[in-house]
């Protein structure tokens, strides 16, 4: 298979991560799953695994609530995996999964605030005729395609024209700077944890927050055996509120 | 004369519904999905197509909460239309006021156990388990997935069918017995405990600065992690809860300026 038709795989699989945000919303949109997926299309499924883990990780605690948008985890994945299976060398997908992330989120937040502005409003236009076929079109027909346009078609672009620049730039980029980047990556899953951490509407209840970093910091619990504890806690609270009641 | 809802209608509702966060506006944001959702229903019970465009215009407000726990309030609002078609007995504004009553409480449930929580838990177990097999075995991806799909369709399941069944008296209820207040509480338990404990699995450094004392050379990282593990981790995770919710400072930023902090903790050598 030559690039021309792997990077159109690219943007097809970079297309369907963003129907599934959309639609079924399968979780397929990613890095784990992502990543994967572009390794087969390159006949290098470790390197996909490898990116694949590595942006997942990044933003794996990243919970942006209400109308802000995120950077995209999606765009990033599918171009950065891409990059690495090309160069052979996972690092490269690490090194330019956050600012492609930041371009994918600028891409999102101009898409809402024009594009689907104006879709919106045909929406209510029909809405207003009780036009249901109308509705349909402009919710769900003509963003599946614009999803395409704005996303899968970059990515196709980027894979296909950039890989080999950004092969060059990377050749160009000190040794340390990449060790540099890779010791940020293990830091930035902080801002992640404290954006889950601002969504979480009871402050009083911090002191949980201890109990999960105990048991995971000192005993080496792993994620699982958090949920664990986690799942005994509200249990407890449960309980105990249930017994309140019965007192009052 | 109304027709009644019936059960196949109701998953032509599910389906429908799953463009929820298609064609989302910033100024509208989910109502465009929320109308597509209510389709089958509104064609149903009205005749007149006056009475099907105000329900369309209705349900062109405003409407914003998680995409999933959404199903929900298409659940409450199809049962609601139902029986304003029938009697029309009460304002049709009540049913938006139901629906904006519902939203903040359901998002705040709805992103912190499924984005917040489970999301995050089974990629953690994804992530380790492709880790173990050196990068070579897909299987973490396929049970993220599996169980991820089955949660997301099951949540949506019990949010058309169960909103549907119980309309406008669970509301009710659910006011009454503060069961909403409740359901935060439980997520805000659960969530704090897994941010506790991804500390350890997803912030990390290396700090390589040593100090020789008489024969013995002191390293920095032995010492913090004497201390407390993932000490650092822990202050600067703290650091940058402070700096985006008291000190209201973008997190994007916040990321850039990590990995930059990154690049240079590495050539100043107090990072590797």
């Amino acid at each position: 298979m030559d690039l021309l038709l792997k990077a159109i795989m690219v943007g097809i699989i970079v297309w369907i991560g963003f129907l599934d945000k959309a639609f079924l919303h399968t979780f397929i949109y990613r890095p784990v799953c992502i990543g994967p997926l572009v390794g087969l299309v390159f006949g290098d499924l470790k390197t996909g695994l490898e990116v694949g883990v590595s942006i997942e990780l990044m933003f794996l605690a990243v919970v942006w609530v209400g109308v802000a948008i995120p950077p995209d985890e999606t765009l990033s994945a599918g171009i950065a995996a891409a990059f690495a299976c090309i160069a052979g060398d996972a690092s490269v997908g690490i090194a330019t999964a956050l600012p492609l992330a930041i371009v994918g989120q600028m891409f999102r937040q101009t898409r809402n605030s024009t594009i689907y502005e104006v879709t919106q409003r045909l929406v209510e236009k029909a809405a207003a005729k009780a036009d249901y076929k109308g509705i349909i079109v402009w919710t769900s027909i003509i963003p599946s395609f614009i999803e395409g346009l704005l996303f899968g078609l970059p990515a196709f672009v980027a894979v296909y024209f950039g890989a080999e620049y950004v092969q060059a730039f990377i050749d160009f980029v000190p040794e340390n700077v990449i060790a540099g980047l890779a010791a940020g990556g293990g830091l930035i899953g902080a801002v992640g944890v404290a954006l889950l951490l601002g969504t979480i509407k009871n402050k009083e209840l911090w002191p949980y927050f201890l109990v999960g970093f105990f048991f995971a910091s000192y005993l080496g619990v792993n994620t699982i055996g958090v949920g664990i504890i986690a799942v005994v806690a509200v249990m407890l609270n449960f309980i105990s509120d249930k017994q309140k009641e019965k007192n009052a | 004369m109304s027709k009644e809802i019936t059960k196949s209608d109701l998953w032509k509702v599910f389906w429908l519904s799953m463009g929820i966060e298609s064609g989302c506006s910033t100024t509208k944001q989910e109502a465009p999905g929320f109308a597509q959702g209510l389709i089958p229903v509104i064609e149903k019970v009205y005749d007149d197509p006056q009475d099907k465009a105000d329900a369309y215009s209705r349900h062109m407000e405003l409407f914003l909460t998680e995409g999933r726990v959404a199903f929900f309030c298409v659940g409450v609002a199809a049962s609601m239309e139902e029986q304003y078609a029938k009697a029309k007995d009460f304002d049709p504004d009540s049913i938006n006021a139901v629906k904006v009553a519902l939203m903040g409480p359901l998002a705040g449930v709805g992103d912190s156990l499924i984005h917040g929580t489970l999301r995050p838990i089974m990629a953690g177990l994804a992530c380790s388990l492709i880790t173990a097999s050196g990068y070579t075995s897909p299987l973490g991806t396929l049970l993220f997935l599996l169980v991820m799909t089955t949660t997301v369709m099951v949540v949506r399941y019990f949010g058309v069918f169960k909103g549907y069944e119980l309309g406008l008296s669970l509301v009710e209820g659910m006011q009454e017995g503060g069961f909403l207040d409740k359901l935060t509480k439980y997520a805000a338990i659960a969530a704090f405990i897994v941010c506790g404990g991804f500390i350890s699995s997803l912030v990390w450094c290396t700090i390589p600065i040593e100090f020789v004392n008489g024969d013995t050379v002191v390293s920095l990282q032995e010492t913090f992690d004497g201390l407390m593990p993932n000490l650092v981790p822990l202050i600067y995770t703290l650091i940058m809860y402070w700096a985006i919710n008291k000190k209201k400072i973008n997190p994007v930023l916040l990321m850039v300026l990590t990995m930059v902090l990154g690049v240079i903790g590495v050539y100043a050598g107090f990072l590797a």
